[in-house]
């Protein structure tokens, strides 16, 4: 699914998966700020967004 | 005025012209095929090209339209109170409109504009819209348009009809709306009333000519609902029939819709999109249940309503003003003037 | 292929006559130039109602699900690889279908030939590889290969795989060095100008759903489209809700999809929806070495764990 979306345009870093027990507290944080950080360094997102006007 | 000569030289100009008081609509080519479309700026509408893959009903019923809106924010008073999207009551003319897309919008009329009911957004459209169209000097193969009540030279539903004769339109201006476009355009050069008909008449004729193909449907009010809804050749139609809905969104007489609501954050707005009776879902209902469950039930639908139905409710012909559109679209190629001919001449064997 | 067609119909003469099956789904002529129908027949009469040309484009394997008593289906090598992936998925049963195979050279692209007009086409006959279109302006003479449909010239698998009678010798494969040259131009575009190449690829689409129907794949009793509770995806002309609706149906048809070319054949639009389900395609080809449709012992990948599964997309 990650590379259908790439492949039509949508940036790689926005489509992330992972696998994390709800044992691994310190690896959801880890994952989600990997996450946020590259999410934030490619700025809003404008495709596949509805405009609802 | 009733006719009116106007040199292709000047088309362009007296179109441009024409957008002080008009918001245009006509063909424009595209990547399959042409469509009618909004002409924004400085766009013209491209006169020379075949018929459009869509028909002109879009002008007035969208395929998507919102209808209403309304706010769900509880500290307004007027919460949850749909209130109607501001009508566009401004004038629109649809130029290069095919005659027989303009005898479509006269079926569809009956739906929208009922002694009972006057469905507010297809009428304030209709109201503000002139339909310019142009003859078809050279009807194609599927045009079977003589034979359902209407032709290439076909004036019903038109303001203005023009008659294309290569270095100028001829135009015949059929109403008030259709001279106050002329007068808008700037086109006055007042042809002979006497000749002119007479041309539009030859050319009618050549035009009629040309068309090949046709359907009977003589017999079709004389049989009995029951007799045709019971016949068994529907299965035998259906089978090729993979229930998409393109016959029913190329039919310029095609008007069911459905509607959907849609809510982002405070805001919900109410949207009418096409709908098709292809479609299983057009008749489920709530419970789960669906009456018209399978293909077969569908596709007897569509044509019990162009062809029957419509025929008996109205007494206006049939639901069907032959541009072929839905035959040349078709996946499976299910020919609507074979299944008439099979309806038509349908014999129930006692 | 001309040959074949009388082979064709003495076969399914023979099965009906012998009431082998009770049914026989083919192609017919259709009503138009360029066009045939799918057509079931239950008479051995009607077997010279069964046409077999270049025009058949669209995919038989759609219309074997749910049928009552034996049947008999004509295909083509890509609907016979849908066959297989019914099988597969439980849509069919091996034995109740009986399969007159048909080595294909290809099914021509229509809309291209129509491009070759202003006017409408009024006749158009094959014969062997020469295509002959008329209309009222012109005649032109083609010749077929450069006319085939785009998944037809990159087909590999042109003979069916899985057959109880071939109505042909088999044909020669071909065999392609680069069977993806479309995915890997879209690939070299950057990410804006890929995804301008999708927005103007379904620009034009009238959601009339042609390409998921005509697809034998897209059997779901109800769509996710159709789905109202909860409802997936808008309904209406919205461009970001036509565009869900495609790449989400193309991804149901990962490592499913044959690349048969039915719902591109089928649009009335002329949207050549493959632009979705060939990356698929070639992604499960690359990260699984796997083509649909052509085992009928193997699970498609994303329907099976295996150890070997590339899985470094996940962190």
């Amino acid at each position: 699914m990650g590379n259908l979306l790439e492949h039509m345009g949508i940036e790689r870093d926005r489509i992330h998966f992972s696998w994390i027990s709800s044992a691994e507290a310190t690896k959801f944080v880890d994952v989600v700020k990997e996450i946020s950080n590259k999410v934030r360094a490619l700025g809003p997102n404008t495709k596949l967004v509805k405009d609802y006007n | 005025m009733k006719f009116i000569t106007i040199d292709k030289k000047n088309w362009a100009k007296g179109i441009e012209k024409s957008r002080e008081t008009y918001r245009l609509f006509g063909p424009v080519k595209d990547k399959n095929g042409s469509f009618i479309r909004d002409l924004e700026n400085d766009m013209l509408p491209d006169m020379s090209c075949n018929d459009s893959v869509l028909s002109a009903k879009s002008v007035l019923f969208p395929q998507t339209e919102k209808i209403l809106f309304t706010t769900l924010d509880e500290s307004q008073k007027d919460h949850h109170i749909m209130k109607r999207v501001p009508g566009d009551s401004a004038k629109r003319a649809v130029l290069g409109i095919r005659p027989y897309d303009a005898k479509a919008i006269q079926l569809v009329k009956l739906n929208f504009d009922t002694d009972d009911y006057r469905d507010p957004y297809w009428c304030d459209a209709y109201e503000a819209t002139t339909f310019v169209g142009v003859g078809i000097n050279k009807p194609g193969p599927f045009d079977f348009s003589t034979a359902a009540g209407t032709g290439p030279f076909s004036e019903t539903g038109l303001d203005v009809l023009m008659a294309d004769l290569d270095n100028a339109y001829l135009a015949k201006v059929l109403t008030d709306k259709g001279g106050a476009f002329m007068t808008s355009c700037g086109f006055d050069t007042a042809a002979d009333e006497k000749e002119s008909q007479a041309l539009f008449d030859i050319l009618r004729k050549e035009a009629e000519k040309n068309i090949s193909s046709r359907i009977d449907t003589d017999k079709l009010k004389d049989k009995t609902v029951l007799e045709l809804h019971e016949a068994p050749f529907w299965d035998d139609i259906a089978f090729s029939c993979i229930n998409c809905g393109t016959c029913t969104f190329v039919c310029p007489t095609c008007w069911c819709f459905d509607i959907q609501d849609e809510a982002k954050q405070k805001s919900a707005s109410r949207f009418r999109n096409w709908d098709t009776c292809m479609s299983p879902l057009f008749t489920k209902h709530a419970t789960g249940h669906n009456p018209r469950d399978s293909k077969t039930q569908r596709v007897r639908q569509r044509f019990m309503h162009k062809l029957k139905y419509f025929l008996d409710k109205y007494d206006q012909g049939i639901m069907c003003v032959g541009c072929g559109r839905c035959v040349k679209s078709c996946p499976v190629n299910i020919d609507i003037r074979e299944v008439c001919k099979i309806m038509n001449s349908y014999e129930k064997k006692e | 292929m001309d040959t074949c067609i009388q082979k064709i119909r003495e076969i399914a003469f023979q099965l009906l006559d012998k009431k082998e099956v009770e049914r026989v789904i083919g192609f017919s002529n259709g009503t138009i130039p360029m066009a045939t129908s799918p057509i079931t027949i239950a008479s051995k009469q009607d077997t010279e109602k069964l046409v077999f040309n270049s025009t058949c484009g669209l995919n038989l394997a759609n219309y074997i699900r749910q049928q009552k008593g034996k049947i008999a289906v004509i295909a083509k090598g890509c609907d016979s690889r849908n066959i297989v992936t019914h099988i597969i998925e439980n849509q069919v049963k091996r034995d109740q279908i009986y399969i007159i195979g048909v080595p294909c050279k290809g099914m021509i692209n229509k809309s291209k030939i129509k491009a070759l007009f202003e006017d409408e086409i009024l006749k158009f006959t094959e014969d062997g590889e020469t295509l002959t279109v008329e209309s009222s302006l012109k005649k032109e003479k083609l010749n077929k290969k450069d006319y085939l449909r785009d998944n037809c010239r990159l087909c590999q698998h042109r003979n069916p795989v899985i057959y109880d009678v071939l109505a042909g010798e088999p044909v020669e494969e071909q065999v392609l060095d680069t069977p993806y040259p479309d995915v890997e131009k879209i690939a070299a575009l950057d990410a804006d100008a890929r995804w301008l190449h999708f927005q103007e690829l379904t620009k034009n689409c009238i959601r009339c759903y042609a390409c998921r129907n005509a697809c034998p794949l897209c059997y779901c009793p109800t769509c996710f489209v159709d789905e109202s509770g909860p409802q997936w995806v808008g309904k209406g002309q919205d461009k970001t809700d036509v565009n869900t609706f495609h790449f989400l149906r193309a991804f149901h048809c990962a490592g499913r999809c044959t690349d048969c070319g039915a719902c591109a054949e089928a649009c009335p639009m002329d949207i050549n929806v493959r632009d979705f389900t060939r990356k698929l395609n070639k992604d499960a080809f690359d990260m699984f070495g796997w083509e649909a449709g052509l085992d009928q012992t193997k699970r498609p990948p994303l329907d099976a764990y295996s150890p070997d599964d590339p899985n470094d997309f996940i962190k």
